[in-house]
């Protein structure tokens, strides 16, 4: 019996392997750049420091610098737990945890919005019994917080939970046989195993609160943040007004991100 | 008795992974628990470190019921199949980690680290992290670590099996020696019997959730209590047979009438019976004259040359296939031949058994 050898293709003949991906990847890239270059032309046409020393401006850089943070610690600070209970037990609903984690990223912003002011508007049980003691959950920096915080978290809960899970349980169960408890094993082995992954979300949840306008729209429209700033200079002045202030949020986010890098010592968000 | 598992069973769901298993460890014993993989092992280890809270029986530690202590207050070292260094500590932290929380002034913890790195042979590296290691040398960082809180203790759960031969071969002589030096009662599991017999003074062999058979190594091997035993502790062939007479005690093999003369057990005529016997016990010879030995013709199928040995294959005129090793003078495929069997190396076993 001999088999027969069929002739090799003209396919096998080298053709660098990565070129067709290379290339459909190229033209993503390319749409990426482009409104970004065509953006920072503009700069020239305005006067950035002007745009950004006007009250109103300063006010808005002033309300985001103070809730955008703030946002990020709420979100990290019960979102990190969350993220290892999900990616340590599973348990009857786990799939409808797991479901609501992600529905404020599936929800239009706008929507969560809305949805945020049934729960917690004036009217609400809740944000009356919050009014009669003298905090307003709506219009109002508290507000924001409650706005971006909801549209933000689920980045910090996700990419948390994909860092625990790729840790070995067994790296866990060996501290506890050494004498450590759940929380010092916690402490010691879990937390610095999987910082890049923590450090990666919390940049992320940052980045997606400071920019966060259509739920803070709803919940907040002021005091003003530096989106909702935006928005209302553009509706005025049209795209040359919002330039100075369209940079500093860029900028505010790449200084974040270059820093929480820097000191997680990540290499980039995504290489996880 | 420094580790005792008192009818131990555990379910997984609506599977019974281990059934009613008991046995226990003797201070500075090296027991080795053998079986083959999915047997139920792993989930002894688990509720003898205590991550697993097993669904019934007790485990006890120097007397005292630990079933529901938590894993840091037992004092059982664990050293897993997978590497679990801590790759954000070097050696050494890695090797004082389980110090930290005992009770050690901290002069006395860098002298167990320095001694414990030296048990291993790893004091140059002390400085170094995991992976900067080799595969071989984690490993002996994980004993260091495992030991250095000189626990009651310590279980190695497959610590060879992720290794290349003659790696796996120089830490298991390492395992020992360290094991000798330090006295630690050990449970060291493993799928390997031929690891298990070299290093264990007893071994407790399983098979599907429960004990197949507790010994020292010798003693299984040769008067195996169950058929999985038997092929479980080295290569066996089996051979199905009816017994027709009991005294003396005759089988049929086949056609062939075969008397086990030094046999003692006790079966009643037309009991069907598994005999085990082992490739090494058996030989070839080309003549069927008739002799004293049990014997049976047989056509050889198939000669394997593995250097050191031959392993023949024959068929029996029964129908069954059998191994034989030979040292030299291999006989030809297709050849017929006699295969000897030595009546002192036939295993019996009943229906009962099977």
């Amino acid at each position: 019996m001999s088999l027969s050898r069929p002739p090799l293709s003209d396919y096998s003949r080298r053709t660098p392997e990565l070129l067709l991906p290379a290339v459909l990847g190229g033209i993503v890239l390319l749409y990426f750049a482009i409104p970004f270059v065509a953006f920072l032309a503009r700069t020239g046409m305005s006067n950035i420091v002007a745009g950004l020393s006007t009250p109103e401006a300063q006010v808005a850089i002033r309300n985001s610098l103070l809730t955008a943070p703030v946002s990020t610690a709420i979100a990290t600070v019960f979102g990190v737990p969350l993220a290892y209970v999900l990616a340590r037990t599973s348990f009857v609903g786990k799939r409808l945890v797991e479901a609501l984690v992600i529905l404020p990223l599936i929800v239009p912003p706008v929507v969560g919005g809305a949805m945020l002011l049934t729960a917690v508007g004036r009217f609400t049980p809740i944000g009356a019994a919050a009014a009669a003691v003298g905090i307003s959950l709506t219009d109002s920096l508290l507000g924001v917080v409650l706005a971006q915080t909801f549209v933000a978290a689920p980045f910090v809960i996700i990419t948390a939970r994909a860092g625990f899970g790729a840790i070995d349980e067994r790296l866990e169960q060996a501290s506890r046989s050494l004498g450590y408890g759940p929380l010092s094993t916690f402490w010691n082995v879990s937390l610095p195993l999987a910082r890049g992954a923590i450090v990666a979300g919390i940049v992320l949840t940052f980045a997606r609160a400071i920019g966060e306008f259509g739920a803070t729209m709803m919940v907040a429209y002021n005091p003003r943040t530096m989106p909702t700033r935006l928005w209302v200079d553009f509706i005025a002045g049209g795209i040359d007004a919002i330039v100075p202030m369209g940079l500093a949020l860029l900028g505010i986010t790449l200084v974040v991100l270059a820093a929480v890098q820097r000191l997680g010592r990540v290499p980039t968000v995504v290489d996880e | 008795m420094i580790l005792e598992l008192e009818e131990l069973s555990h379910r997984y769901g609506t599977e019974l992974a281990v059934d009613d298993v008991s046995f226990g460890l003797e201070s500075g014993e090296l027991v080795a628990l053998l079986g083959p993989s999915g047997c139920g092992k792993t989930t002894i280890v688990q509720a003898v470190a205590g991550h697993v809270r097993p669904t019934a029986g007790r485990v006890v530690l120097r007397g005292d019921d630990v079933t529901d202590t938590p894993p840091e207050s037992r004092r059982v070292g664990i050293v897993f199949q997978q590497p679990t260094l801590y790759p954000h500590m070097t050696v050494s932290e890695n090797v004082a980690y389980g110090l930290a929380p005992r009770d050690i002034d901290p002069d006395r913890r860098d002298e167990l680290v320095d001694e414990y790195l030296d048990l291993v042979a790893l004091h140059e590296q002390r400085t170094a992290y995991p992976a900067e290691l080799s595969g071989g040398q984690q490993r002996r960082v994980e004993l260091a670590r495992a030991l250095a809180p000189q626990p009651d203790v310590l279980v190695l759960d497959e610590p060879l099996s992720a290794l290349d031969r003659t790696l796996r071969e120089q830490l298991r002589d390492e395992i020992a020696r360290i094991q000798r030096e330090t006295g630690v009662t050990t449970l060291f599991v493993t799928h390997d019997q031929e690891e298990a017999m070299a290093l264990a003074d007893r071994l407790v062999v399983m098979n599907d959730g429960q004990v197949a058979g507790v010994g020292q190594p010798r003693t299984l091997y040769e008067s195996p209590p169950t058929p999985f035993v038997a092929s479980f502790l080295g290569r066996s062939n089996t051979l199905s047979a009816t017994v027709v007479d009991q005294h003396p005690l005759t089988i049929t093999l086949g056609t062939h009438e075969i008397r086990l003369d030094g046999t003692a057990r006790d079966f009643s005529a037309g009991t069907p019976v598994t005999c085990h016997i082992r490739p090494k016990d058996l030989s070839l010879r080309s003549s069927a004259a008739p002799g004293t030995t049990p014997s049976l013709p047989c056509d050889v199928v198939h000669v394997a040359d593995l250097g050191r040995r031959y392993d023949v294959t024959v068929q029996s005129v029964t129908g069954d296939e059998l191994v034989v090793e030979q040292s030299g003078n291999p006989p030809a495929t297709g050849e017929t031949i006699t295969v000897v069997m030595p009546q002192d190396s036939i295993q019996l076993f009943g229906p009962e058994q099977q």
